[in-house]
């Protein structure tokens, strides 16, 4: 992981790195000025680049100095030089000498940290942990993936074509962060109580300026792009644009804010949507862009090139998935809880219950409780039932019928579908037996969820646990941070002595099953612990009417034990239904009107 | 999103500040940053927690009140619904989907309409009358049904201790 690598560099400070730029800069200078103080500077150096150049041509060397010597007399003449002169022929010695270039273009890095340094004191004050964290995964990945943009796909072969991406991907890189750290400080902002209009005004001034900022590189691109190939100009513009449509989203989020804009309300989900796909559109062109114009299959750029065009088809796939949940979520909406009328919405004195904000207009459940459309639309979401009486809403509960069969695969329970909101959906349910495992970011993957008996199947395959560890941001999500974990499981007959111990086992638990059963379930699961899962989720086939049959008090588990010494009964069977029965959790709260 | 969520915590903080229940103190850690609460909850009359003090935090979720927030005592808490980390476990802080037990009806778990207030006023009757059915704290829980003068005493000691009191 290049990140955690370079937090352990040892990086000097904004302060110490100034400090020495400044220094190597003036060293240089002294050595520029000092050499072209001498008026016959320019003589000298091409002389002794002719002289290198020329090797042992003794006849060619005599002709070079003659002429050199004339230029020098010619120079002489001109008397003294004035001082922008003397400016003029410094940077051009500078220019010339290798060592002092690159003091200056060390210079102009150290500038643009300065400035960096400036505008974050201006606009943010202090970044916060997690804003500094996030800038610093970005600016690593960003140098990572750039590095196999210059070398992997456009192969630059030239020192100088190196030199002149660099300063490209430097400008780009800085407004990519800067535009980074508004969307997280408006994120910061608009969670927080006080804030000051200042605060705002800054970060709108800020984007401003980016946008200002990419507009310069685009033309700039134009300059230089167009004229060499349109290609690159294709790639700069890209880049351009997708700086420019993420500053513009949070821009556009800052309108729908100030304009009080509810977060599940058409407008702005469709705002959200265009952009969203905007961005995600350029960038998956451009990712296919590079793939075509590299036209290496097999190296290790195409293959970075491929993961991270896999990763932007499954975020696509998910934004569509979400916008179908979406407009299945309104129709469900609009179609079962219709919107109040104006006698009843003036006869219900009460706020809404959900966010106790005062209702204009309504939405009426079913059971004639009230509720803002929008955040009635983010509860439903999340559960069908009326959030004041608890009633459930009626069938195809949470988004329609289309949807609920995709909710019920996002394992999200009883309708509750959780399209809305910005975070990553849920992962899906851990299943027992389920042999992949994915975490955050590679939930897209396995979107479809395994089906109910997946864990079974599998446990008779071979076992093979795949691990995927990734992290929310874009690059770091294909990037560095990417492990995956092969564990190959060899199926050995088990023992009978194994079996038969596990047999106890899971019989302690469950004394109707008998033990034919549970050794045949055991030689396919291999497990005490999958069997009890299978039994509990109920895979296996429940047995026929329990013989009661005491459990040898040694193996009682806490809870059952607890249930038994509680109901004075001794079967898990009478048990389990004392625990459907009566509800053992902890306060069962009554419910208040809703005031 | 989090614009809703921080105007609905404002208005219950300031509906707890106008209206407070009896012996429950509870606000923002910072104004700063209104998702962190903490509060102070008087264990019930009557009971073996009385006149106790009890420290907790509250943290809520960007979504609330869609979701609910977490509770977690800060003191050293013996009890059968408390975890040995402070957690607190009663149904209405369950969200609807997940179900840490497997055994609650979703009709008794969070929903929009419950408060700060109402989550508060439940954790004091939670240490008035303990659930020995839900063994957060197994130890807790079966001591409260076996041997109560012990878990009296138990609780005494953390009275004492809330309160700056050395042990008796």
């Amino acid at each position: 992981m290049p990140v955690a690598l370079v937090d352990r560099l040892p990086l000097p400070n904004l302060k110490v790195y100034t400090a020495g730029s400044v220094l190597l800069l003036s060293v240089a200078v002294f050595h520029a000025v000092s050499v072209t103080s001498d008026p016959n500077w320019r003589a000298h150096t091409s002389l002794q680049r002719q002289k290198v150049m020329a090797g042992e041509g003794d006849a060619d060397v005599v002709k070079v100095m003659q002429e050199v010597r004339t230029s020098s007399l010619n120079m002489s003449t001109n008397g003294t030089r004035n001082l922008t002169e003397q400016f003029v022929e410094v940077m051009t010695f500078m220019m010339q000498e290798p060592l002092c270039m690159w003091t200056v273009i060390n210079i102009a890095y150290c500038g643009l940290a300065l400035f960096g340094f400036v505008v974050q004191r201006l606009v943010f004050g202090r970044l916060r942990v997690a804003e500094a964290q996030r800038v610093k995964d970005k600016l690593w990945n960003f140098v990572f993936y750039k590095f196999i943009f210059v070398f992997g796909v456009l192969n630059v072969q030239y020192m100088d074509e190196v030199l002149l991406w660099c300063t490209w991907f430097t400008l780009l890189g800085f407004l990519h962060l800067l535009a980074q750290l508004c969307k997280d400080r408006f994120e910061y902002l608009s969670s927080s109580p006080n804030t000051w209009w200042w605060a705002h005004a800054r970060l709108l001034g800020l984007l401003c300026f980016i946008q200002v900022a990419c507009c310069c590189l685009l033309a700039g691109a134009v300059l230089a792009g167009l004229p060499a190939t349109r290609d690159t100009f294709a790639f700069m513009a890209a880049e351009c644009a997708l700086v420019v449509v993420g500053a513009l989203h949070v821009a556009a989020r800052y309108v729908l804010q100030a304009a009080s804009v509810d977060a599940a309300e058409p407008l702005a989900y469709y705002t959200h949507l265009c952009f969203d796909s905007v961005a995600l559109g350029v960038e998956l062109a451009h990712v296919v862009h590079m793939v075509v114009y590299s036209n290496m299959l097999v190296s290790m750029a195409s293959l970075v090139l491929l993961m991270q065009l896999r990763h932007l088809l499954h975020a696509l796939q998910a934004r569509l998935r979400r916008h179908r949940l979406y407009t299945a979520l309104a129709s469900h909406m609009s179609r079962n809880y219709p919107m109040a009328s104006k006698e009843e919405v003036e006869k219900n004195q009460d706020n809404c219950a959900i966010c106790w904000e005062p209702m204009k207009e309504a939405r009426k459940l079913p059971c004639s409780h009230l509720f803002h459309n929008s955040c009635l639309c983010q509860w439903v979401q999340q559960d069908a039932s009326c959030p004041t009486c608890r009633r459930a809403l009626d069938a195809g509960a949470g988004a329609g019928a289309g949807a609920g069969a995709q909710g019920a695969a996002a394992g999200a329970g009883a309708g509750a579908l959780r399209l809305l909101d910005d975070g990553p959906p849920p992962p899906p349910p851990r299943h027992p037996g389920q042999l992949f495992h994915f975490d955050a970011c590679a939930h897209v993957a396995v979107w479809g969820a395994p089906p109910p008996d997946a864990g079974r199947r599998h446990m008779e395959s071979d076992r093979l646990a795949l691990l995927y560890l990734s992290r929310r941001s874009r690059y770091v999500s294909w990037l560095p941070s990417f492990s995956v974990e092969v564990t190959r499981v060899r199926m050995e007959p088990l023992a009978g002595s194994q079996i038969d111990a596990m047999v106890r086992q899971v019989q302690a638990m469950f004394p109707q099953y008998g033990a034919g059963v549970l050794a045949a379930e055991l030689a396919h699961t291999r497990s005490a612990a999958l069997t009890i899962d299978n039994i509990l989720e109920g895979r296996l086939p429940p047995p026929p009417p329990p013989t009661p049959a005491p459990t040898p008090p040694g193996l009682y588990t806490p809870l059952q034990q607890l249930l038994t010494v509680h109901s004075g009964r001794s079967e898990w069977s009478q048990g389990e239904s004392l625990l459907k029965n009566k509800t053992p959790t902890c306060i069962v709260f009554t419910r208040m009107p809703n005031v | 999103m989090a614009g809703s969520a921080l105007r609905r915590l404002m208005a219950e903080y300031k509906q707890l500040t106008i209206n407070p229940p009896e012996g429950i103190i509870a606000g923002p850690v910072n104004e700063e940053n209104f998702f962190e609460w903490e509060a102070l909850i008087t264990g019930p009359e009557g009971t073996c927690f009385e006149g106790g003090i009890f420290p907790a935090k509250l943290i809520f979720p960007p979504d609330y009140p869609l979701s609910p927030p977490k509770m977690q005592f800060i003191c050293e808490m013996f009890h059968p619904n408390i975890y040995a980390d402070g957690r607190v476990c009663i149904s209405i802080l369950h969200a609807p989907g997940d179900d840490p037990m497997g055994y609650e009806s979703s009709a008794e778990r969070w929903s929009p309409v419950q408060s700060v207030e109402k989550i508060l006023l439940s954790v004091v009757s939670m240490l008035a009358e303990p659930n020995d059915e839900s063994g957060a704290n197994v130890d807790a829980a079966k001591m409260w049904r076996e041997d109560r003068e012990q878990f009296n005493k138990i609780a005494e000691q953390l009275v004492r201790k809330t309160l700056g009191l050395p042990p008796p």
